[in-house]
């Protein structure tokens, strides 16, 4: 598929899919971003965009006793992915699922997901994690994983969240879970 | 003459013939056709995960367009990209229906840097096996003639493991084992159990845990447990041509290495009855150029080996240097792999371990050993075993969000094991690698053509493999058992052999029990293409103790003057 015909193809599928669900209001003050996010040879994680990437990423991986998604870097991390990893088709795929998180904030809520209070954001993703893995949608289970990555293969994530060390130095095969601590990062 | 020897191939195999020859004062001049590579220098393996590119993951375009085949290998990522060929530059053909996966590395050092590391050594069953059952040649030796040649290269590679005491799978020199986990010591009791006469034991593996002296001198230490081995070791902890047998060579003041250089095809000089000179190109420059030696060893790697044989055509020779039986190409063999079961183990949440062990378990063969009832195929096959707690990228592939999500995968999951077979493969003529006559390579050089199929007995160990497997899982308690599957083309295993096979009868093998060809006097093969048969075990062990043992018989030929 063609880049220029898999935008296309996205848009459609997108349109329709907010013409099914979201009705005539919500269609309307998408279009525009829509229409922006597609066009020809931009950068498609910019201003708006990448706020909704960093909110998502958050709430999928919030800031607790440690440091969540934002602080471990994980929004750039996507982006980089999007545009040095990922085929155009993997990165259309990952766009699409923040559209469509987009418009289940806008579906369930009537107001963008960045409008929305830390609990209902959690509460959006939440749905779209369980219908998404209920349909095996396997473009959730990309941007997810992802996300995951970002976050537990980042300094923080792997050296504050979880446990990692460079040069372990040894193997101790079979000990107690307690004296170990958290899981290990790799 | 420019040498006293020249050895094509810098993996395993011609690094093993390089020190043994430099070390009995052999003159040796070393042809890699890959770029150079500077132990340690050259190697990612200090990276944190954090700054490995893209966290491990090749560009998808990238891969998909340059890396097809290569991109299928377990050890493949963006840390240890460097080690595998473009698959787009180096083309082969297969038939359509009949894909073969020939995975490489051209670099000093070949598939030495990312081989697995596992380290069996073979028995009289698999020397034997052809003259038990007529499937294969006889091999024109015995266990009792290679068992001191692996305890020479067992010692000075290092190997880690445990004796067991078991005839198909005979002990060996071994450092400290590296230790069974908690869910393995458990698995391994109720399979020996159950199955007296199946072991379960801690996997034999070329990472030093008990360095020598002569090891430190090398400049290698003990295994430090991070498990990056795939992107080559800074500790020269595991054994490879950069850390061990090419660092030893250069002691000894003998060894010339020239890299870029691909070997087109020998030349045959007829009155002599020798190999007269080695014409190579050099990769950049494409300028040729010859060298002579006394000696010269393939070492290849079986397809490569194989392709200079077949591209080494005289008047004398018109089906390949070294081919009057005409077994130059054919009887290529593998393992079956993608066999086995995957399963999760509902206990043991209460333990775990520490460091990251880079290998795993193994249980040797016991089909048509110790076991002979109901079994409906020839020769057998073995388990790897692979066990550890399940990672926070289980958040991926489970239904969770938010700060619950976190808090889960803060801590281990479920117990996964998975025992991964590997089957023997009988070695058949059809199954071959051909000059490929229309196409030739950037270089001039025609490509090869890989017809390869596994036949009914692969099929028929690879059911009983699966079953197996599965039932060793469920009689341990796992759950969520599920097949490896599907069964893998041949090559995915990266233990291809048997191009240019040992034998007694010239007529039927190209290469004597020495692994000097037949026909040539003068010219050695000691890659995985002198194989007779493939056993199940892997490999790499008995090309070290071939090579090593062919060497210092061209050595003694040397110094008696006869070659």
């Amino acid at each position: 598929m063609s880049e220029t015909a898999s935008k296309v193809d996205r848009r459609a599928i997108l349109l329709g899919v907010l013409c099914l669900a979201g009705g005539v209001t919500a269609l309307t003050r998408m279009s525009t971003r829509v229409v922006a996010a597609v066009g020809a040879n931009g950068p498609e994680l910019d201003g708006e965009r990448f706020a909704l990437l960093e909110q998502v990423a958050e709430t999928l991986i919030p800031t607790t006793d440690t440091p969540g998604a934002i602080a471990s870097g994980v929004p750039e991390f996507v982006r980089m992915m999007l545009n040095d990893w990922a085929s155009d088709e993997t990165r259309a795929a990952l766009l699409g699922v923040l559209d469509g998180i987009e418009s289940k904030a806008w579906n369930k809520h009537g107001r963008g997901f960045l409008e929305l209070p830390a609990d209902r954001r959690l509460e959006v993703i939440r749905i779209v994690d369980e219908e998404a893995f209920a349909r095996q949608d396997g473009a959730w289970r990309k941007f997810k994983g992802l996300v995951l990555v970002g976050y537990y293969h980042s300094e923080i994530g792997a050296t504050q969240e979880l446990r990692f060390e460079l040069v372990p130095g040894a193997w101790r095969s079979c000990l107690p879970l307690v004296e170990v601590g958290r899981a290990s990062a790799v | 003459m420019d040498f006293d020897a020249i050895v094509v191939g810098s993996g395993i195999t011609g690094g093993w013939v390089a020190k043994e020859l430099c070390e009995r004062g052999v003159k040796t001049l070393l042809l890699e056709r890959g770029r150079n590579v500077e132990h340690k220098v050259d190697y990612l393996d200090f990276a944190a995960p954090w700054q490995v590119p893209n966290r491990g993951r090749v560009p998808e375009e990238e891969k998909a367009q340059h890396y097809a085949i290569q991109g299928t290998n377990y050890a493949f990522n963006s840390a240890s990209k460097q080690w595998w060929v473009r698959d787009s530059e180096h083309p082969y053909s297969t038939p359509p229906d009949r894909p073969f996966s020939w995975i490489r590395g051209y670099h000093l050092g070949g598939r030495s840097i990312t081989w697995g590391r596992q380290t069996y050594r073979l028995s009289d069953y698999d020397f034997g096996a052809g003259r038990r059952d007529g499937k294969s040649i006889d091999w024109p030796i015995r266990y009792a003639d290679l068992s001191p040649w692996y305890d020479r290269v067992e010692r000075f590679a290092g190997v880690s493991g445990s004796n067991e005491g078991l005839e198909q799978l005979p002990d060996g020199q071994f450092m400290a084992p590296m230790g069974l986990n908690c869910l393995e010591r458990a698995f391994k009791d109720k399979v020996e159990e159950i199955h007296p006469t199946r072991r379960v034991t801690v996997a034999r593996c070329a990472h030093l845990t008990e360095p020598t002296a002569e090891h430190i001198a090398l400049g290698r230490g003990p295994c430090q447990m991070r498990n990056v081995c795939d992107r080559g070791c800074g500790y020269g902890a595991y054994f490879s041509s950069l850390s061990a047998t090419l660092p030893a060579a250069k002691k000894t003041g003998n060894l010339t290495i020239v890299t870029d250089a691909i070997v087109e095809r020998l030349d045959y000089d007829h009155a002599k009855r020798r190999v007269s000179g080695v014409r190579v190109i050099d990769a950049n420059t494409r300028q040729g150029k010859s060298y002579q030696a006394r000696v010269v060893f393939l070492c290849a790697s079986t397809i490569g080996t194989a392709q200079i044989l077949l591209s080494s055509r005289s008047e004398f020779f018109p089906n390949g240097l070294a081919n009057r039986s005409d077994a130059v190409g054919r009887y290529l063999m593998d393992h079956v792999v993608g066999l086995g079961a995957v399963g999760t183990h509902p206990g043991f949440l209460d333990r775990y371990y520490y460091g990251r062990r880079p290998s795993g378990f193994y249980l040797p063969r016991y089909a048509n050993i110790t076991e002979n009832e109901d079994v409906d195929f020839l020769r057998g096959f073995a388990f790897q075993g692979y066990t550890s707690r399940s990672s926070w990228s289980r958040g991926g592939n489970e239904v969770g969000v938010g700060a619950e999500l976190k808090q889960k995968l803060r801590t281990p999951g479920r117990w996964e094991m998975r025992l991964v077979g590997f089957g023997e493969m009988l070695p058949r003529a059809d199954n071959r690698v051909t000059l490929d006559e229309k196409r030739i390579d950037k270089w001039g050089i025609p490509l090869v053509h890989i017809d390869c199929t596994h036949g009914e007995n692969e099929r028929l160990l690879g059911e009983r493999a699966n079953r197996d497997a599965a039932a060793m899982l469920a009689a341990a308690g796992f759950e969520n058992i599920q097949a490896n599957g599907p069964v893998r083309p041949p090559g995915h295993s990266v233990h291809e052999m048997g191009t240019a096979r040992m034998g007694l009868d010239p007529a039927t093998s190209v290469l004597n029990r020495y692994n000097r060809t037949h026909d040539v006097a003068n010219l050695f093969v000691t890659d995985g293409s002198c194989m007779a048969s493939s056993g199940t075990a892997n490999p790499s062990l008995t090309y070290m103790a071939l090579s090593a043992r062919a060497a210092n018989y061209a050595a003694d030929l040397l110094t008696s003057g006869e070659i």
